[in-house]
């Protein structure tokens, strides 16, 4: 052999090895992801982003970190078109491992949809102030199928530099239907309307409805609701229509309500400075901290609706719920991960991140106060949700709701009587599923 | 005679029997059946395609519509109830009586693209700047149109904004607040968001007319009005009649997008077409076989008036042969 070849031969043989080498790197090189792909489980989370998109960036980048070997998928719905989207996946079982929906009957109705959650995940409950809205009529003794994190409910938003302006107290604002009355002539007299509202989608049924009902209706009646047992010919949810219809009948409210959504457009006007009042909620959207960062905190003020029938029993109560829970779906074939989700979900850590980013109310016991923001229209919302009591907007079936904003918007124009609308209301009533006897 | 002549002749027919016609004939069978065969197969995925995505979906809906459904309980036999509940309904005969409404307004439908398209045709000026414009509106999402007409016709938007501002307050109503304003606002938006598509056809069709022809009629003392009616609709029959299938369908199940960002089918039921009911009922009221039943009247609906008008286009072309 001479040294040519053998040098040939070497250099073959590093050539190889280079060669062997380089597929052994480029193997591990493949082989790391897809390990890694193998150890992952991602689950898709059907929400409609309640507290804004930081809170839930950091809420998914959180419980990722805890949670090294899940990947969360966010499916991110606008909250009005929410039923629209999940209704086709509950149709066809297939879509989505946790999904949200509003405590009460809306949860109820699609329980199908949901595994019941097991004792592990439901301890977390226990350092909630509650997750009834979660367990089948309200109850914790049966089947849940979500666990909350926020509270959620209805005050009224008022812009203390419209009040000024149209000479009303920003320290004393309405209080009864009748001071609600004067302070909006007084408010149109300067150009500007009174309530910003939006009678368009579900907006009527959860957002304005239970703050009327309060005022008719005890808990006791509520409960009839859900158990499709109050009738809507019966006096007291006649009554509610009433006082709905007062509040359009009297002019307080912006021309373009019969065919606006409160959310944006109704929310949008109320923003823009150009109303006295707006009828929303206390957390995720559309609450103190969205409206006090446009409007400048120290021009906000929030209150209780103003009462219609002052010593009704409810009249001075704040109508609460937990804002949306979140469970797994039935067909999900990766329920551990998904229930590892929820149970975080009604965490601390999560309960901090709501408040801190979204400026939210937690339902967990164990947050911090310290980490609660400044804000006059939060203190003046921590004192109303004080006395608590059942949403009356989260026992409407999908019909009523539907019944409820159409009929409102007809009774706004002037084209139906509150006695048809009565009658829609019963129909409406008779033909949900879910409060058929 | 002539029978006689023909039993005496069919003997011979017999006997010159050619044996390579007969092989040709025979061949010529083989072909035939070899070219069915070949024509089968060429048909037979779409013939698959069209049973699996149309056919089953539709007996499907139709044995949905005869099933009583409770949230998403499993569902039970409950026979023509769905039926009944839907004719008893208000709401649906609402949405019925507005998708009637709404297809009176057919004829503007078909008159305005080919009006537009005529005059594009006859290279009005800035006709190329025109003939790009009109299609532009076809090009945006109908959800993101929808979302744009609610601004522009709010009490306080920018189209009565203009009307006031040119001395036309009059005519700055309140245009998705009244019961047939709202309708008929609707349905504007939606033959604006369509009209360029028509225009587009009509000119695909004026290509094939014959400049001579209108030259001719134009020195006869033909206007614009004489020319279009007299001259180019009889000529464009055909077309007419496609579009006016493909408006029809436009109409009657195109509009969801539209409904759903603009009014949401109000206010009260002003603006609900059977489409968006069977949604409502469907995915928000939960209501699967209610809402089957009213989609197959929906189907029966659209089938009667749509095969009015194809049948109108077909006495048209077999007049033209």
């Amino acid at each position: 052999m001479t040294s040519t070849s053998l040098a040939a031969g070497g250099r073959r043989r590093s050539a190889r090895a280079m060669l062997a080498g380089l597929a052994f790197a480029s193997l591990t090189a493949l082989a790391g992801p897809a390990a890694l792909a193998a150890d992952t489980t991602t689950i898709r989370v059907l929400n409609w982003e309640p507290g804004g998109a930081d809170y839930w960036k950091a809420l998914v980048a959180e419980f990722e970190k805890q949670n090294p070997d899940i990947k969360v998928e966010l499916e991110t719905v606008p909250f009005d078109r929410y039923p629209e989207v999940q209704g086709p996946y509950i149709t066809t079982k297939s879509g989505p491992d946790v999904m949200e929906n509003n405590a009460g009957l809306e949860l109820f109705d699609r329980r199908r949809a949901y595994a019941e959650l097991p004792p592990e995940v439901l301890e977390a409950g226990k350092d909630l102030i509650t997750y009834s809205g979660g367990c089948l009529n309200f109850d914790t003794t049966k089947a849940c199928y979500g666990l909350p994190f926020g509270y959620q409910g209805n005050v009224m938003y008022y812009n203390k530099k419209v009040l000024a302006e149209a000479g009303l107290d920003p320290a004393n604002p309405p209080k009864t239907w009748d001071e609600m009355g004067a302070a909006c002539e007084k408010v149109k007299a300067v150009g500007k309307t009174c309530l910003a509202i939006g009678l368009s989608g579900i907006f009527p049924a959860y957002w304005d409805f239970p703050e009327i009902a309060r005022n008719y209706l005890t808990e006791d009646d509520m409960r009839a609701m859900l158990a499709g047992k109050m009738p809507w010919t019966d006096p007291k949810m006649v009554n509610i229509l009433k006082g709905l219809a007062s509040i359009t009948e009297k002019g307080w409210t912006n021309s373009s309500a019969p065919s606006i959504t409160m959310l944006p457009d109704g929310a949008d006007i109320f923003q823009s400075g150009n109303a006295a009042f707006a009828g929303t909620i206390i957390s995720d959207a559309v609450n103190w901290a969205a409206f006090g960062k446009v409007l400048g905190d120290e021009n906000l003020g929030a209150m209780r609706w103003p009462t219609l029938v002052a010593d009704a029993p409810l009249a001075n109560s704040f109508s609460g719920i937990e804002s949306s829970v979140f469970g797994v779906t039935s067909w999900s074939d990766k329920k551990d991960a998904a229930f590892k989700f929820v149970k975080f979900i009604a965490g601390k850590e999560n309960a901090e991140l709501l408040t801190k980013i979204a400026g939210g109310i937690s339902l967990n016991k164990n947050v911090d106060p310290s980490v609660m923001p400044k804000s006059q229209a939060l203190s003046q919302i921590l004192e109303i949700i004080k006395t608590p009591t059942l949403h009356a907007g989260v026992l409407l079936s999908g019909q009523e709701a539907d019944a409820l904003a159409r009929g409102w918007q007809e009774v706004a124009l002037g084209r139906l009587s509150v006695e048809d609308w009565t009658g829609r209301m019963q129909k409406a009533l008779e033909q949900s599923p879910s409060k058929r006897q | 005679m002539a029978e006689t002549a023909n039993l005496a002749t069919a003997p011979n027919r017999m006997a010159k029997r050619d044996p390579r016609r007969e092989g040709a004939t025979g061949s010529r069978r083989v072909f035939i059946r070899k070219e069915t065969l070949i024509a089968l197969l060429f048909v037979l995925p779409g013939l698959a395609l069209a049973i699996l995505f149309k056919l089953v979906p539709l007996l499907r809906g139709i044995w949905l519509s005869f099933l009583e459904t409770r949230g998403f309980e499993d569902p039970t036999f409950a026979g023509l109830a769905n039926y009944r509940t839907m004719l008893a309904d208000p709401s649906v005969h609402d949405s019925f009586r507005n998708a009637l409404i709404a297809f009176a307004t057919l004829p503007v439908w078909i008159v305005l693209p080919l009006v537009l398209a005529f005059l594009l045709f006859q290279k009005t000026p800035g006709w190329k700047f025109f003939r790009a414009a009109f299609f532009l509106p076809y090009m945006i999402a109908p959800i993101v149109v929808g979302i744009m007409f609610r601004q522009i016709l709010a009490p306080d938007g920018p189209l009565n904004a203009v009307l006031r501002a040119i001395g036309l307050a009059p005519l700055a109503i309140e245009w998705l607040n009244g019961p047939t304003s709202a309708l008929l606002a609707l349905t504007a938006v939606a033959l604006w968001s369509f009209f360029g598509l028509g225009v587009l056809t009509y000119l695909s069709g004026l290509s094939t007319v014959s400049e001579e022809v209108v030259e001719a009629a134009k020195l006869d003392g033909a206007g614009f009005w004489r020319l279009l009616f007299h001259i180019i609709m009889p000529l464009l029959k055909s077309v007419i009649g496609y579009w006016a299938v493909l408006c029809t369908s436009g109409i009657l199940i195109w509009m969801f997008p539209l409904i759903y960002a603009l009014t949401k089918g109000g206010p009260g039921t002003a603006t609900v077409l059977p489409e968006f009911l069977v949604f409502t009922t469907t995915f928000q009221f939960l209501d699967r076989g209610l809402g089957a039943a009213i989609g197959m009247a929906l189907f029966v609906f659209v089938a009667i008036v749509s095969a009015f008008v194809v049948r109108r286009m077909y006495v048209e072309g077999a007049q033209k042969k």
